[in-house]
């Protein structure tokens, strides 16, 4: 066997293939095929039965096969302002709350950065602990916390701030608690990754250079942690626009989210066609941003690895 | 390090109480004797005793427990291999998508990952007559398509770390190929593989939304069970759950801060 | 110095090791670029040069870490060309040291012979034998990140020697030791090498460490072997303008061949007026322009003697002072400028020479050498 390959040289061909193979093998398989089934059942018409609907390829009594493209589906969704109207909707609130998780998040992630090393850790842990409990536990204790007679309000009361109930639960306002209650972690790792590497000298020489505090941190902090403002606000913005637990079980039923439309579509009308065009379109919406994260990810991992 | 504007202990102060507050309420109205859960009725642990009988949860939390423990340490191994591969192999052909798919399941809304992966299950009952309906298996191979995606970042970050050299010098001193992995990559990254199996086995026992999609008649794990109760109203037997979970994970991490503490005490008495 | 002919002088003496027009390029960089190199046995070997130059890349070629993309590579008579690493006769010590972290010293020194399905207590007494070696018995039980720079480095090297390899190859092995360490580990690896009889190969970018400890070196330049010699050799004898500026300073002087004889050679400088006569072996066409390479050390302040192989006036420019030696820079009037050392033998205070001086400067027929290409 000849070991010393190309590139790392550590690892024989077989070695190699197997290694990229089988986890290539099961994501294309369980990730990229799914997506292409969506594809063509969001153009398929649907109909009762097991799968609840139409074959796109039909052979007619006289024995012609015909390919049935039926865009009905997508009509629908830019027809009807259920669906458009929760997309707009879910796009609305999940770059609310992205901003809302940053202007929480960035000086949260500053303060670890800054703290002392030995308190880093254990700070930086207490973020990450939350998400080791269940999440669906956590959004359901909002619940408690935002209903007319829940802990908000009786506190509010009782130090006789107001009279009457506040309306919380069942509101934007709820959902937009929730989504940072949930994502708030994954704005503040990104962003403590890049403010923790920050040299400081470049903030001492810029105070040297006669910049005030807050202009160094205008030109000098946030331009340096450009990369992860824009990781970080990905990870938030891309999963909260498809949520479905926090706008089900915290916003009310006027606030329409695309994911949980999705869901009802699927789940009580079972309109597998409709729910999958609805699929569709979130993916067409959100690759961009995808592909725009994977860049930023992976460049990283990428440049700092070759050899001189 | 030097001054700390008093915004940023503020924010640091209400992100942590904004993060704790809710657990902690959840914890305390747990004990709590009336079934009312703002209303205090005294001490109480018949929420714990009710929650230790209610075969439905308990049934569902072992389901959940062995879904999460497989999907764990099949993704473990797919995620490690991915995580390696991106770390080590500079160029391959298909690199692109690769990272693609990777990066895939991490962000991707849970409610697309859930639909695309049933109506593929249901397409291939339909072709090959495998997966015959969908339960346990189906929820396990869901799981594991998006836990593998961390569990690779994970790997992927320490496996950049790793100095080449060292599996060079392995090699240099007669390990083969195989053997340099398993004496020296893999004890080294070991605990980056800990980390990714907890990681995976906690993400599936969190999820809701992809198990619902792709879980049959017969499956019901722990979150769905959580879930049809809690769109019901508040109950204090999901406290007794939360705290119970809260106290397993609170444990855990006090376990691994303690060992992790120690290790770097060690590391700095003998660097001295 | 050895009283027999060393071996690269011996037409007989068989190589250890034999790299034979051995290329390797990455994309459109060249790293190694058609190299042919003879090492001998019991040589301590440098390949010096700047990073970059593919010194590193020629040593992971020998190593297996690179396989060449033309060219053979021999050891002790065997073409490895086609051998994994992990079945050369060959021992490496990293730059990093590559410790690994899981385990203890012993551990690590013990690795390769586990590799080789040594017996148990064969293997005991190989790692004590490495552990006395080095001296470094006491720290047989600790990890690698409870040692210094130091003690690693020893750590590293008993590892790479504990399989009793033909032929070591170092990576650097000095470049993360601070000065005053390094400066007396040189000669602690010296003494080791001659100890136990290895052949060292050895790659560094600093010219002191390669003069201190090789037998002989390489200086490479851009995948290319500009020289290889014995540290005296390529210092005195610098083969071309690379060579002679990397190695130590030099001052350059171009000029034009008038006559060769009798081992002599006379030439014009293009910069000033005078005759420069130098020892020169191999013959010289009268006319070809050439390039004179002159050591500061080796320039002379003060009247010339007669029969002075070459003599300048100048004026001074600057004078660095860095204690033990004094360099001065001399303008020759609408010429070069030439560097001078001199040995501080009085205080600075009491030296006559300054700023602005005019003053002579001569050398002899041996203080400069010309450079052949």
């Amino acid at each position: 066997m000849k070991a010393a390959g190309e590139g790392s040289g550590l690892h024989g061909r077989n070695g190699r293939r197997l290694v990229i193979g089988l986890p290539y093998f099961w994501l294309a398989l369980f990730f990229l095929v799914p997506f292409a089934i969506v594809l063509k059942v969001s153009f398929s018409e649907a109909m009762l039965g097991n799968p609840p609907f139409a074959p796109l390829l039909q052979t007619d009594a006289d024995g012609m096969t015909a390919l049935h493209l039926n865009i009905d589906n997508f009509l629908l969704m830019f027809d009807d302002s259920l669906y458009y109207g929760a997309l707009l909707n879910s796009l609305q609130v999940a770059a609310i709350a992205t901003v809302l998780c940053l202007l929480l998040g960035f000086p949260m992630a500053y303060g670890i950065a800054r703290a002392a090393p030995r308190w880093r850790l254990p700070l930086l842990m207490l973020i990450i602990l939350p998400f080791w409990t269940s999440f669906l536990i956590r959004v359901y204790a909002w619940i408690g916390i935002l209903k007319p007679n829940g802990l908000l309000n009786e506190w509010l009361m009782g130090i006789g701030l107001i009279d009457q109930p506040l309306a919380i639960l069942h509101t934007p306002v709820a959902v937009y608690i929730g989504i940072v209650y949930s994502y708030l972690p994954f704005m503040i790792l990104p962003l403590y990754a890049t403010l923790v590497r920050l040299d400081l000298t470049l903030l001492e020489a810029a105070a040297d250079l006669g910049a005030r505090p807050f202009t160094s941190f205008l030109r000098v902090t946030l331009p340096l942690a450009k990369p992860g403002i824009i990781a970080g606000c990905l990870l938030v913005f891309v999963p909260a626009t498809g949520e479905f637990v926090i706008p089900d079980l915290l916003g009310g039923p006027n606030a329409l989210m695309i994911g949980k439309v999705l869901w009802t579509e699927f789940f009580n009308n079972a309109d597998w066609p409709v729910a999958s065009a609805m699929a569709v379109l979130l993916l067409v919406l959100l690759v961009g941003p995808v592909v725009w994260l994977q860049r930023s990810q992976w460049d990283d991992a990428d440049s700092d690895g070759e050899r001189s | 390090m030097g001054r700390r504007s008093y915004w940023v202990i503020a924010a640091m102060i209400i992100g942590y109480v904004f993060l704790y507050g809710p657990i902690l309420s959840l914890v305390i109205y747990s004990f709590n004797e009336s079934r009312l859960v703002t209303v205090w009725g005294g001490f109480s642990t018949k929420w714990y005793g009710e929650l230790l009988h209610n075969e439905q949860i308990l049934s569902a939390a072992w389901l959940s427990v062995r879904i999460a423990a497989l999907n764990a340490s099949v993704a473990v191994v797919l995620g490690t291999l991915a995580g390696f591969a991106l770390a080590r192999f500079r160029r391959f052909r298909g690199r692109g998508l690769f990272t693609t798919l990777i990066t895939g399941p991490l962000v991707m809304p849970d409610v697309i990952i859930g639909l695309s992966l049933l109506l593929l299950f249901v397409a291939m009952e339909q072709a090959i007559g495998w997966p015959a309906g969908r339960g346990m298996l189906t929820i396990t191979i869901a799981h594991i398509t998006f836990s593998m995606a961390y569990v690779a970042v994970v790997v992927q970050s320490r496996v950049a770390q790793l100095d080449p050299s060292l599996e060079e010098a392995a090699m240099d001193l007669g390990a083969k190929p195989v053997g340099v992995f398993f004496a020296v990559t893999l004890p080294i990254i070991a605990p980056a593989l800990v980390a990714g199996w907890l990681l995976a086995f906690t993400l599936s026992l969190d999820d809701l939304v992809i198990a619902s999609f792709a879980s049959g008649p017969g499956a019901t794990t722990l979150p769905m069970v959580v879930y049809a109760s809690v769109r019901l109203g508040v109950s204090p037997q999901i406290n007794a759950l939360a705290t119970l979970i809260v106290g397993v994970v609170g444990f855990a991490v006090l376990v691994a801060g303690i060992l992790l503490a120690r290790q770097e005490r060690l590391a700095a008495r003998s660097s001295d | 110095m050895a009283p027999k002919t060393p071996p690269w002088q011996d037409p007989d003496a068989i190589p250890l090791v034999r790299i034979d027009g051995v290329t390797r390029h990455f994309g459109d960089v060249y790293a190694v670029d058609d190299v042919s190199l003879d090492i001998y046995p019991g040589e301590l070997f440098s390949l010096l040069g700047p990073s970059g130059c593919g010194k590193s890349t020629l040593l992971r070629l020998l190593a297996g870490f690179e396989r060449p993309d033309a060219g053979r590579l021999f050891i002790d008579g065997v073409d490895v060309t086609d051998i994994p690493p992990y079945a050369r006769p060959v021992n490496m010590m990293f730059q990093s040291y590559a410790l690994f972290p899981h385990m203890s010293v012993e551990q690590n020194i013990a690795f390769g012979l586990k590799q080789d399905r040594m017996a148990r207590a064969a293997i005991r007494d190989r790692v004590g034998e490495m552990l006395t070696l080095l001296k470094i018995e006491q720290l047989a039980r600790r990890k690698p990140d409870q040692l210094s720079g130091g003690q690693r480095q020893r750590v590293a090297l008993a590892r790479s020697l504990a399989k009793h390899p033909k032929l070591l190859l170092l990576d650097e092995p000095l470049g993360a030791l601070d000065r005053k360490l390094r400066e007396h580990t040189q000669f602690e690896l010296v003494n080791l090498q001659e100890q136990i009889g290895t052949t060292f190969v050895m790659v560094t970018h600093d010219q002191e460490e390669a003069m201190t400890m090789s037998s002989r070196m390489a200086v490479m330049e851009a995948g290319r072997i500009q020289q290889i010699g014995t540290p005296t050799s390529v210092y005195e004898y610098p083969a071309n303008r690379y060579c002679a500026e990397f190695i130590g300073a030099a001052n350059l002087i171009e000029a034009r061949v008038i006559e060769h004889a009798d081992g002599m050679v006379t030439l014009k400088p293009a910069d000033w007026d005078g005759e420069l006569v130098m020892a020169q072996e191999t013959p010289l066409v009268a006319g070809t322009q050439v390039t004179v390479a002159l050591r500061p050390e080796k320039v002379r302040i003060g009247t010339p003697p007669d029969g002075a192989g070459g003599r300048v006036r100048g004026r001074i420019e600057d004078i660095a002072y860095l204690g033990d030696i004094s360099i001065y820079h001399v303008r020759v009037p609408d010429g070069p400028r030439i560097q001078v050392t001199q040995t501080n033998l009085v205080p600075r205070a009491e030296q006559p020479l300054t700023w602005g001086d005019e003053i002579d400067l001569w050398w002899t027929h041996r203080g400069g050498v010309v450079l052949l290409s």
